[in-house]
């Protein structure tokens, strides 16, 4: 009898025990070909194609443009200590010359995801991260409202900094297509347009 | 007596001057604080370097005052007076320019100098009361414990009544002379066999069934990654947008891993973690600014320098949520043209240190929500061509407040999931 009460007592308590309620294990598979794919998925590593015979390029043939699309930005990034190109760009003109309403909502969309944590909702350069200085950001944003110097950037400088970073500020080019760089600028210069106007 | 007034005379105006120029020196300071938030801030931080110099200390680093002036109101110009420490500091940082700023005047300079010395050095400001702020919250796996440990020994103490149940009742059948039949071990008892068959029939049964369920399901699933990234730290304190990130959601059926480059826009400037601290699902202490260190290592990024993303390497996170291959899912007919929060499915990601699996995506789940679920029927362009649902609705054949579920226009049908 105590041995069986023993026993019981000392299983129940191992198997309580060693219930971790942490799965760090994903649940086990009986159909495993399906389940992880023999085909290449977006995860994989990509980078040995070559080496097992399979030839797949996603970037564009060069000196093509899809159709539809924009024409490609015409200055390259400047090398460091260099200000060329990023002079130049201001010479290329945004190839939107108004939002439509949908395109404005879109616009307004991708500013608030993309640039708002950072520049701020209002783009007063004052966004969650940075909040006068009291934010984890350490650098301040540009205000691109009320700061005159970015009230008379050109579209184009502007997308050169956006395309290719400025400084402390990261390139935005793997996350926005270039016709979404281009709208968000024309929200940033219509907001700047509408804050003149009220002055 | 005229002593004394004159003393006081003497010591109200040696008051006022103090005072007075006191009060001009915070003035000064504040003004400074805004030329300085205006003009410098985008590349300099008083304590921290940026895309230029911490400028703690910048005065003694400049002996003549004059060549400081000089160099905050055009440092391309003042390059060229061939000044040794001045090169030196322009290569070092690179041959990064720094703007000029021809229209600040040397008393507006002062004042940006004089507001830099006002701030602390960082060590000296006390630290927020962040330690202790976040007890854990009592696990949950402890009460499981306790309760398994109270059934046990309720199940020993009824296991031991029994016994001395049986005890008794054979002493008094002693004592009433019933003669004692020999008794039967429990293992060697009918009842018992058959209880304990029964049991163990209906659990295995039980557990067997659940168990061939989940085949091929994960829920609960919560990794331990290469990084310690916290979702909750980004997504929840520091409100960054989901879509910043899983840039995917809104275009394609894959909600994409945000790649280095996109975890270096910010973290260029952040390099150290100062929020509320952080502890892993088993307890232990993680400290965020070595996590941010181990990102920096991915990204080929040594601080101070200027960051080449040709040297990154691709983190490699551990994926989480894999529905097998027959089945097809795609991100954007939920999120764009269904509207559907991240968090129906997800769970609250924004609250997670660890992403865990929080639906077991069994075929189930996604067609009981696809019963439930209206769509957006109204000023959505992508069903607009449902037109024979629209004038049902108008007709009011539909009723308007029950809508038209996903199931109504097909999102029960085997291949609309199975290819
Ligand atoms: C992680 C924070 C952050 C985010 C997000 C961010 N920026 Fe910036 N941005 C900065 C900082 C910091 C500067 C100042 C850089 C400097 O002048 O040194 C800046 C400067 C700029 C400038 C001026 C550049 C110049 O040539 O002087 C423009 C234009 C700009 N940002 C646009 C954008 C747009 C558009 C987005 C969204 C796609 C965006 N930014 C997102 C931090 C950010
Ligand atoms: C575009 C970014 C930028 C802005 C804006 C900027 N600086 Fe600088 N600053 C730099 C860089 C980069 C250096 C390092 C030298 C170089 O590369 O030119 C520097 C160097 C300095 C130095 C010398 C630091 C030392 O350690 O000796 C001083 C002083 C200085 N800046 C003051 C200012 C003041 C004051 C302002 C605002 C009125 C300002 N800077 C605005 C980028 C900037
Ligand atoms: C700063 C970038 C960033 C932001 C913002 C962000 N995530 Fe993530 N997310 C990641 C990274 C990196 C991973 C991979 C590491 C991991 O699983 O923890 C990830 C993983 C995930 C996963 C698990 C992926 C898998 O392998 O199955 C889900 C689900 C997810 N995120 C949802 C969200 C949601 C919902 C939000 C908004 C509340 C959000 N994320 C915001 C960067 C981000
Ligand atoms: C939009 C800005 C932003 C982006 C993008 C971003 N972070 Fe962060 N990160 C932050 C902020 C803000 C903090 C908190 C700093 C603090 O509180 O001191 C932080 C903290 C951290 C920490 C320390 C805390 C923790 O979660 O362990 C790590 C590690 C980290 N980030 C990794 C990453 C990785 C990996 C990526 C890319 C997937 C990334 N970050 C992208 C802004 C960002
Ligand atoms: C209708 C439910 C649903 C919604 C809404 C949803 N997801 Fe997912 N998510 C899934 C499923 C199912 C998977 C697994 C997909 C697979 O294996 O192909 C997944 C996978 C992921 C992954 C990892 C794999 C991948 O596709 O990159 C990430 C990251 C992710 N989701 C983020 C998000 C974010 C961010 C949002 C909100 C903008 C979101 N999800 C909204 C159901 C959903
Ligand atoms: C939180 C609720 C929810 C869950 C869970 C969900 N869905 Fe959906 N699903 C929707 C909604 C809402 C729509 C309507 C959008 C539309 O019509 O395209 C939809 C539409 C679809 C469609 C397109 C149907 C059509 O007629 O075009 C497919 C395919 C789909 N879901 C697959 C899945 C799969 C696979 C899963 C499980 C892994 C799943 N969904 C889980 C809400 C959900
Ligand atoms: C809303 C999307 C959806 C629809 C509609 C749907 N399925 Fe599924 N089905 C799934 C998902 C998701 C799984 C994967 C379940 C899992 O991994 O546990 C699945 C799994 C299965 C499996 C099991 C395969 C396995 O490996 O376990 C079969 C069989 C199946 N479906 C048949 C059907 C048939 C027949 C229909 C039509 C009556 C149908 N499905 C309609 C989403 C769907």
């Amino acid at each position: 009898m105590n041995k069986f009460l023993a026993i019981t007592f000392l299983t129940a308590v191992v198997v309580l025990t060693s219930c971790s309620d942490v799965k760090r294990k994903p649940g086990s598979i009986y159909m495993p070909d399906m389940a992880y794919s023999r085909a290449y998925e977006s995860y994989d590593d990509h980078s040995k194609l070559k080496e097992k015979g399979i030839h797949y390029d996603a970037r564009p043939v060069a000196g093509t443009i899809a159709r539809g699309k924009e024409m490609p930005f015409p200055y390259a990034q400047d090398a460091a200590g260099d200000t060329t190109n990023y002079t130049l760009s201001k010479t290329v003109p945004n190839p939107i010359d108004s939002l439509s309403v949908v395109d404005a909502k879109e616009a307004e969309r991708l500013y608030l995801i993309n640039c708002g944590i950072c520049h701020g909702a209002k783009l007063d350069g004052n966004g969650p991260l940075y909040k006068d200085g009291n934010g984890p950001y350490a650098a301040k944003p540009a205000a691109l409202v009320g700061d005159a110097k970015y009230e008379n950037m050109p579209d184009g400088q502007m997308f050169y900094s956006v395309a290719y970073g400025k400084n402390l500020m990261g390139s935005y080019a793997s996350q926005l297509s270039k016709r979404q760089r281009w709208m968000v600028i024309k929200y940033i210069k219509n907001k700047q347009a509408v804050a003149k106007a009220s002055k | 007596m005229t002593i004394l007034r004159s003393l006081t005379k003497i010591l109200s105006i040696f008051l006022f001057i103090t005072l007075s120029t006191s009060i001009g020196n915070q003035v000064n300071a504040q003004d400074g604080k805004a030329l300085f938030s205006q003009n410098c801030a985008s590349c300099h931080a008083v304590n921290k370097k940026l895309t230029g110099p911490a400028l703690a200390g910048v005065e003694d680093r400049w002996p003549e005052k004059k060549n400081l002036y000089a160099w905050i109101k055009n440092s391309a110009a003042f390059l060229k007076t061939g000044d040794a420490y001045a090169n030196n500091l322009y290569n070092e940082y690179n041959k990064t320019a720094m703007n000029s700023f021809p229209s600040l005047s040397d008393a507006d300079i002062d004042a940006i100098l004089a507001y830099i010395k006002t701030v602390p050095a960082p060590g000296a400001a006390p630290a927020g009361g962040a330690a202790g702020a976040a007890a854990p919250a009592e696990d949950d796996s402890d009460s499981t414990l306790v309760f398994g440990i109270l059934t046990l020994i309720l199940a020993v103490v009824s296991l031991i009544l029994l016994q001395v149940n049986s005890n008794l009742k054979k002493l008094s059948d002693d004592k009433s002379g019933i003669p004692a039949v020999e008794p039967v071990p429990f293992y060697r008892n009918k009842a018992y066999i058959a209880f304990i068959a029964i049991i163990l029939f209906i659990a295995g049964g039980y557990m067997t069934t659940v168990g061939a369920m989940n085949l091929g399901r994960s829920k609960d699933y919560q990794p331990e990654q290469p990084i310690y990234y916290s979702h909750k730290v980004h997504a929840g304190v520091n409100q960054i947008n989901c879509q910043y990130c899983h840039i995917g959601t809104y275009q394609g059926k894959q909600a994409t891993l945000p790649s280095v480059n996109v975890c270096m826009n910010c973290h260029m400037a952040i390099n150290e973690y100062k929020g509320e601290p952080l502890v892993r699902e088993n307890g232990d202490v993680v400290d965020g600014t070595a996590e941010i260190k181990k990102l920096y290592k991915y990204a080929g990024y040594t601080e101070g320098q200027p960051w080449d993303a040709s040297k990154a390497q691709p983190i490699e996170w551990v994926r989480i949520h894999n529905l097998p291959d027959h089945v097809y899912f795609n991100h954007a007919q939920h999120v764009n043209a269904g509207q559907v929060a991240c968090q129906e499915c997800h769970g609250e990601i924004q609250k997670m240190g660890e992403v865990k699996q929080q639906n077991d995506l069994s075929m189930g789940w996604c067609v009981n929500c696809h019963r439930q679920t209206k769509v957006q029927f109204k000023d959505n362009g992508f069903y607009s061509i449902y037109e024979k649902f629209h004038a049902d609705i108008k007709s009011g054949k539909i009723d308007s407040t029950k809508g038209i579920t996903v199931e109504k226009i097909g999102g029960t049908e085997c291949q609309k999931c199975h290819y």
